[in-house]
């Protein structure tokens, strides 16, 4: 089996966005970048399946800048056998990251496509599903678990009342949540094997795909409201606040 | 404008999600059709004909509906879709997982978790966790929507009249690449997505048990949604679909109660639209308290107990 993953390069999970002065958008020019969280479980799963036998290739994908080749290290030493970066330095919308990967499933012919739930910048949630719909490929979103079953992928999806478990046939789109597995802690050893590992880099100009904005952002503002907290003593004050506000 | 909303058959009663994004459909011009998707719709398509801001019910009644898997609708939908200048779903585990499908297949940018319709095409959402709100406008000629739920109230409106049902025919080919094998449903007192309070437990519970005595002992006094921080849900104190923030639910009760709780931005994105916020947590610079109205620095193993046996008298 040949495994294709995303690994987006995102503001890290720790860095609080602010907005730029004239409120046209996010300022993280000089913010601390990670592999989105969610990529790391896929590609740890990946990694799992590598190492029981079932995976045989581990793909990794970014589409963004140059600076992406971090990102993409930062993959390789968690596993995935090599890299491809689509460059470009334009953002590029859920849609058009979907057509990318679309153009490169088409070339590489992965069994299972293994991608994030979400990219914690946009929180789109979108692209495996979007990426399932142009491929006509079955879909699993949002899975905690994952497990073969002659030839066919069993997953359990986190819904919002509970789990679903829906088996799937390859090839497919998966898309993992945090609870998937625990992503493992990289060690010097795996880091440097990662800088002997291949990383090819395609510009998205070279890719037959026509891009067309299908948004437009007109402001940005600081999301955060802050409230002022008024501090209480006693449980008979927390009694009372509930009653004044209808709670008992 | 034409307006359609997409809900499906979990219940043989309307999901209380649709009227939330009834709400967004009088932001946007007042009027839609809806689609609902299921099996026997017959008792459910009647009640969603009596809402105000309804025209017509188009009813998709097919047994190969009664689990629904994308696979064997999202084509359907896409054609139904080409005759609308808007579709909204509201932003759950259905909606996230359908409509960008059907983007994907109609090549069609989507805009997830609509908090604000500002004009029939420009809307406000949330970015990075809740840190960044932005207004956005779609340039595509079909906006396709998924509407959070929290930020738009219930319309219950209802007409004298039914609205117009219409029987539509199942089209849509039966995908043998995917299989539904089971569900398993959590059973729970109060929906949290739509509950008028919440009380939400944090890591520092300690352990299931310490949760179950607690937080869900609390809840259960105060008829409340129980909600959980992600460090609660991996340590194993609860499932999954009781985390509340950026990767989990997001909700808006009147009142939100948070016990040991840090605070943390992934988890403040999906509570901060609360109308008012208590938190209880045993150091005072966490940074909870700036998105708290009332707060306690206390320890939440003496104040639990204390307020269950002030509930009691
Ligand atoms: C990509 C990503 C997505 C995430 N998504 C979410 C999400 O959706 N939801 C979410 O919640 N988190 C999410 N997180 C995790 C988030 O960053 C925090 O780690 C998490 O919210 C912390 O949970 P906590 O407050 O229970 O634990 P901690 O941060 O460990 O805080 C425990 C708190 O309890 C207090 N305390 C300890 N003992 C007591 C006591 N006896 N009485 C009272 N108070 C006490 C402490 O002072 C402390 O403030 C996400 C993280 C990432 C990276
Ligand atoms: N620029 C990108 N490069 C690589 N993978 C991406 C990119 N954008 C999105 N993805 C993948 O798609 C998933 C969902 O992203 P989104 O739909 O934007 O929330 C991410 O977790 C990644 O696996």
């Amino acid at each position: 089996m040949r495994i294709l993953v995303g690994a987006k390069r995102v503001v890290d999970a720790n860095v609080k966005v602010r907005v730029k002065a004239d409120n046209s958008n996010v300022d993280i020019e000089h913010s601390k970048m990670s592999l989105n969280p969610f990529d790391e479980n896929a590609i740890e799963e990946a990694s799992k399946l590598k190492e029981a036998g079932i995976a045989t290739e581990i793909i990794a994908v970014s589409i963004g800048n140059a600076k992406c080749i971090d990102t993409l290290r930062t993959a390789l030493a968690r596993g995935c056998d090599r890299a491809i970066l689509v460059e470009t330095n334009e953002v590029i919308e859920p849609l058009f990251v979907a057509k990318i990967f679309k153009e490169i499933v088409l070339k590489e012919k992965p069994d299972l496509i293994l991608l994030g739930k979400q990219a914690i910048d946009d929180d789109a949630n979108q692209v495996g599903q979007m990426l399932a719909g142009m491929l006509d490929y079955p879909q699993s979103t949002f899975i905690s678990s994952l497990e073969i079953i002659d030839g066919k992928i069993r997953t359990v999806r986190e819904i919002d009342n509970g789990t679903e478990t829906l088996e799937v046939t390859l090839p497919a789109v998966l898309t993992a949540d945090l609870y998937l597995n625990e992503p493992r802690f990289i060690k010097l050893p795996q880091l440097m094997l990662a800088k002997k590992k291949i990383i090819e880099t395609i510009q998205l100009t070279d890719l037959n795909i026509e891009q067309r904005p299908t948004t437009r952002l007109l402001k940005a503002v600081d999301g955060e409201i802050k409230k002022k907290c008024t501090f209480i003593d006693s449980v008979d004050e927390l009694v009372d606040i509930l009653k004044v506000n209808k709670v008992i | 404008m034409k307006i359609l909303v997409i809900t499906p058959k979990i219940e043989n009663s309307i999901n209380t999600n649709l009227l939330h994004v009834f709400d967004a459909v009088t932001q946007l011009s007042g009027k839609c059709d809806v689609l609902v998707l299921g099996y026997q719709l017959d008792d459910l398509a009647n009640q969603i004909a009596k809402y105000k801001v309804v025209t017509q019910v188009l009813k998709l009644d097919n047994v190969a509906l009664e689990h629904i898997l994308v696979e064997n609708i999202a084509k359907q939908i896409a054609e139904i879709t080409k005759k609308y200048t808007h579709v909204l779903v509201a932003a759950d585990s259905f909606g996230k997982n359908l409509l960008p499908r059907v983007a994907g297949i109609l090549e069609l940018g989507q805009i997830s978790e609509v908090s604000k319709i500002i004009s029939p095409n420009i809307y406000q959402k949330f970015i990075y966790a809740g840190n960044v709100l932005i207004e956005v406008e779609s340039v595509e000629d079909i906006k396709l929507l998924t509407i959070r739920t929290s930020n738009f109230m219930e319309n219950t409106q209802l007409s004298e009249t039914s609205a117009l049902i219409t029987t539509i025919e199942y089209t849509n080919a039966i995908s043998d690449k995917i299989k539904f094998v089971t569900n398993k449903v959590e059973e729970k007192a109060v929906d949290l997505s739509s509950a008028k309070v919440v009380v939400t437990g944090g890591r520092s519970l300690g352990s299931a048990d310490a949760f179950d005595s607690h937080i869900r002992a609390l809840a259960k006094h105060l008829s409340a949604g129980v909600g959980a921080t992600r460090a609660a849900v991996e340590a194993g104190y609860v499932h999954n679909d009781c985390q509340v923030g950026q990767t989990g639910k997001v909700v808006a009760p009147n009142v939100y109660l948070a016990f040991g709780v840090s605070g943390a931005v992934q988890h403040i994105a999906g509570m901060k639209d609360s109308r008012t916020v208590i938190a209880v947590n045993i150091d005072q610079t966490a940074p909870i308290f700036e998105h708290a109205n009332y707060g306690m620095v206390a320890d939440l193993f003496e104040v639990i107990p204390q307020l269950l046996h002030a509930l009691h008298k």
